[in-house]
C-alpha cells in the first residue's frame, strides 16, 4: 500500500483481483489478436494464399471477451469519461450527494444491461446467433459479457458504499511502468 | 406528445446527467434506452394501439437494443483496430522510440532559434504515426522534451505550449483513435479516413512549426538556439530512428498501398513495435504489465462510449430531432459555408468544456444528418471535425492536453500554459480555413489511392 493510498483493505483486495484478471485476460487476448492476425495476413494470405478458416470468428470472440473484461477494469481505473468541470461550482455536500444519486441511477442501469446480456445469451442458440464460418454459438460470450458487466455493477456498488461512508471514490493507482 | 419534444427532453436529461458527472457512456445508454421506450410507445399509441401493449412493445425494442448493441459493438471486427493500435502506441511509449525521434529532430534543427520547440512538434508528429492518442503523445514527448527545453532556458509558455499542441497531432495523424470512432459512427471507411488525415497532418505540423518560428521572431528570448550537432551525431540519430521509420513505413505504408487492411496493419504494427521494444531491451515484466493494463483501460473507455453511442443514436433517429435541427440550420440565410462555420463554432464552444471523444459521440447524430443533407463529403468533414476536436484539447478551461502537460511540468502555472497554446490554436484555425478553401488537401490521397 502506498503512503497516499486511502483505499480500505477490502477495496484494495478487489482492485488487485480485478487488475490481475484484466492483465491475464488482456495479455492473452491481445497476444492472440496480434499473433493470429499477423500470421494469417503475412504467412497464410500473402505467402501461402491460404487464409486460416474461421480466423475472423476467433478474433471477434476474442475481442468480445477483451472488451467485457476491460469495462469493469475501466470502472475502477477511472477510464469511463465524466464531465467534471461543473463540480467546481458545486458545494461539497451537493457534489457528494449528487454523486450518490448518480451511483444509485447507474447501478440498476448496469445491472439491467447485465441481465439483458444473460437473457440474450440464453436465447442465442434458439435464434441461431453464431459466428459466420465456424458457427460457434454466441451463448457463452453473451454470458461472459453479462458476468463482467455485473462485476462493473458491483464496482459501482463499492463506490456507493465508499460515498455513503463519507470517503472519496479514488480510482486504483496507475500501473507503475514508465513511458520513456 | 410529439416525437421532437421527446427528443428535446431526452437531450435535456442527457446534459443534466453529464453536468452531475454521470459517466458519458452510461448517460447515453440510459437516455437512449428510456428514450427508445418512450418514443416507441408514443409512436404505437399514435397509431391507435392500446396503451399497455404500446408500452410493452416499446420495452421490448429498448431492451433488445440494449443488449444487442452492446454485444454488436464488442464483437465488431472493424473495431479490432482499437486495442491493437492502442497497444502499438503504448509499446512505442515504453520502448524509448519517442526519445529517439526527439533526439533525431533535435540534432537536425535544435540549433535554430525555437529549434527545440520545432523538434518537439516534429517528434510529436512522428510519434503520432505510432500512437492514436493525443494524451499518449503529449505525455510521452513531454517527459522527453520538456527537460531539454528547460535546460536551454526556453520560455515555459513556448515549451509547454509546443508539447500540448504537438500532442494533439496524435488525434489527426493516423492511426487516430478519434478517426476510428468517427468512421464507425458514420459508417465510413477507416482506411480512407486515415489516408485523408495524412496531408492535413503534415500541413498542420508545418503550421505549428511556423507558429514557433513567428513566436521566436517576435520574442527571440523565448526560444534560444541549442547546440549544433556534429555530422556524426546527426548520422547516429537518424540511424537510431530507423526502426521507427520501418514500423511506420510497414504499417501505415502497407495500408496506403492496399497491402494491409486497417485491422491487419494494426496487428502487424503492434507486433513490429513489440519486436523493436524487445530488441532494444526496453521491455521488462513491469513495463509489459503497464502496457497491457493501459491498453485495456483505453479499450474500456472507447468501447463503452461506442456502446453508448450505438444505443443513443437510434433514439435520436426515432425522434427525428436531428432532422429538425438540420432543417432549422439549413433554413438560415447564411449559405452552406455559413452553416459549416456555425457547426465549427459550436464545436469550438463545446470543446471548452467537453472531452473530445464525448463531444464526437454526442454530436454525431446531428452533424451526420447535416453533412448528408448538405452533401458534404463525410471523409473531408471528418478531418475538419477531428481538427476542431483537437482545438478543444488545448482550449481553456478544460483542455485535456494542458492538464497532462501540467502534470509533467507542475512548476508552470496553468495560465502560462494556456497563454502558450494560442499560436498553435490559431494555426489549427488556419488549417481548417485551408481545408474549407481547398478540400483536396484531405481528399487528394484517398481519391488517388482508392478512387473517388
Amino acid at each position: 500500500m502506498g503512503a497516499g493510498d486511502s483505499r480500505p483493505a477490502w477495496l484494495r483486495r478487489l482492485d488487485r483481483w480485478v487488475e490481475r484478471l484484466t492483465f491475464l485476460v488482456g495479455g492473452i487476448g491481445l497476444a492472440v489478436m496480434v499473433l493470429l492476425t499477423s500470421w494469417n495476413v503475412i504467412a497464410m494470405r500473402k505467402i501461402l494464399n491460404d487464409p486460416i478458416v474461421g480466423a475472423e470468428d476467433i478474433l471477434i470472440l476474442n475481442l468480445a471477451i477483451l472488451v467485457a473484461v476491460a469495462i469493469p477494469y475501466g470502472g475502477r481505473s477511472g477510464a469511463h469519461i465524466e464531465i467534471e468541470i461543473f463540480e467546481t461550482w458545486m458545494s461539497k455536500a451537493f457534489a457528494r450527494w449528487s454523486l450518490v444519486a448518480m451511483k444509485l441511477l447507474a447501478i440498476p442501469l448496469v445491472a439491467i444491461l447485465a441481465w439483458r446480456l444473460f437473457k440474450s445469451g440464453g436465447s442465442a442458440r434458439e435464434f441461431g446467433e453464431a459466428t459466420q464460418q465456424l458457427l460457434i454459438s454466441y451463448e457463452p460470450f453473451y454470458f461472459a459479457m453479462g458476468a463482467m458487466i455485473a462485476l462493473y455493477a458491483a464496482i459501482l456498488i463499492a463506490d456507493l458504499i465508499l460515498l455513503l461512508a463519507g470517503r472519496n471514490v479514488a480510482p486504483m493507482p496507475e500501473p507503475d511502468g514508465d513511458a520513456r | 406528445m410529439s416525437m421532437s419534444l421527446i427528443g428535446v427532453i431526452g437531450l435535456l436529461v442527457l446534459f443534466g446527467l453529464l453536468a452531475l458527472r454521470f459517466p458519458v457512456a452510461l448517460a447515453m445508454i440510459l437516455v437512449g434506452t428510456l428514450g427508445t421506450l418512450c418514443a416507441q410507445a408514443n409512436r404505437f399509441i399514435g397509431l391507435g394501439m392500446a396503451s399497455d401493449r404500446a408500452w410493452a412493445r416499446g420495452w421490448n425494442t429498448a431492451m433488445s437494443n440494449l443488449s444487442g448493441e452492446a454485444f454488436e459493438v464488442a464483437s465488431n471486427f472493424n473495431l479490432l483496430v482499437i486495442p491493437m493500435f492502442v497497444l502499438m502506441g503504448n509499446l512505442a511509449g515504453v520502448s524509448g522510440m519517442s526519445r529517439d525521434l526527439f533526439t533525431a529532430a533535435h540534432r537536425w534543427i535544435g540549433h535554430f532559434r525555437g529549434g527545440l520547440a520545432s523538434a518537439t512538434i516534429s517528434a510529436c508528429a512522428g510519434f503520432a504515426a505510432l500512437s492514436g492518442s493525443s494524451l499518449a503523445s503529449a505525455v510521452t514527448m513531454g517527459r522527453v522534451a520538456l527537460p531539454e527545453m528547460n535546460r536551454f532556458k526556453y520560455a515555459p509558455e513556448l515549451s509547454t505550449g509546443s508539447v500540448a499542441a504537438g500532442g494533439t497531432l496524435g488525434f489527426l495523424i493516423p492511426p487516430s483513435g478519434g478517426m476510428i470512432i468517427y468512421a464507425v459512427l458514420t459508417d465510413q471507411s477507416i482506411g480512407r479516413l486515415f489516408m485523408a488525415g495524412v496531408v492535413p497532418g503534415i500541413v498542420l505540423t508545418l503550421l505549428f512549426i511556423g507558429a514557433v518560428w513567428i513566436t521566436v521572431r517576435l520574442r527571440p528570448e523565448k526560444g534560444p538556439a541549442g547546440d549544433r550537432a556534429t555530422p556524426g551525431e546527426r548520422r547516429r540519430s537518424v540511424a537510431a530512428a530507423i526502426p521507427i521509420v520501418l514500423v511506420v513505413g510497414v504499417t501505415i505504408g502497407g495500408m496506403y498501398t492496399g497491402f494491409f487492411t486497417p485491422v491487419e496493419a494494426s496487428a502487424v504494427g503492434a507486433l513490429l513495435t513489440f519486436v523493436v521494444a524487445l530488441w532494444r531491451r526496453s521491455l521488462d515484466a513491469r513495463r509489459l504489465r503497464t502496457v497491457v493494463l493501459q491498453t485495456m483501460k483505453a479499450t474500456a473507455t472507447v468501447f463503452l462510449i461506442i456502446i453508448g453511442a450505438f444505443v443513443f443514436i437510434p433514439f435520436m433517429s426515432l425522434t427525428g430531432l436531428a432532422g429538425d435541427m438540420v432543417t432549422f440550420l439549413t433554413s438560415l440565410p447564411i449559405g452552406e459555408i455559413g452553416v459549416l462555420i456555425v457547426v465549427i463554432l459550436i464545436y469550438m464552444f463545446l470543446g471548452t468544456f467537453l472531452e473530445g471523444i464525448a463531444m464526437l459521440v454526442l454530436t454525431i447524430p446531428v452533424v451526420m444528418a447535416l453533412a448528408t443533407q448538405l452533401q458534404w463529403d463525410l471523409i473531408w468533414f471528418g478531418i475538419i471535425v477531428v481538427i476542431v476536436l483537437e482545438m478543444g484539447m488545448i482550449s481553456p478551461p478544460v483542455g485535456i492536453n494542458v492538464f497532462v502537460v501540467k502534470s509533467i511540468a507542475p512548476e508552470v502555472p496553468m495560465r502560462t500554459i494556456f497563454r502558450g497554446i494560442w499560436p498553435f490554436w490559431f494555426a489549427m484555425a488556419v488549417m481548417i480555413a485551408l481545408l474549407v478553401a481547398f478540400p483536396g488537401i484531405a481528399m487528394f490521397l484517398p481519391n488517388t489511392m482508392l478512387g473517388s
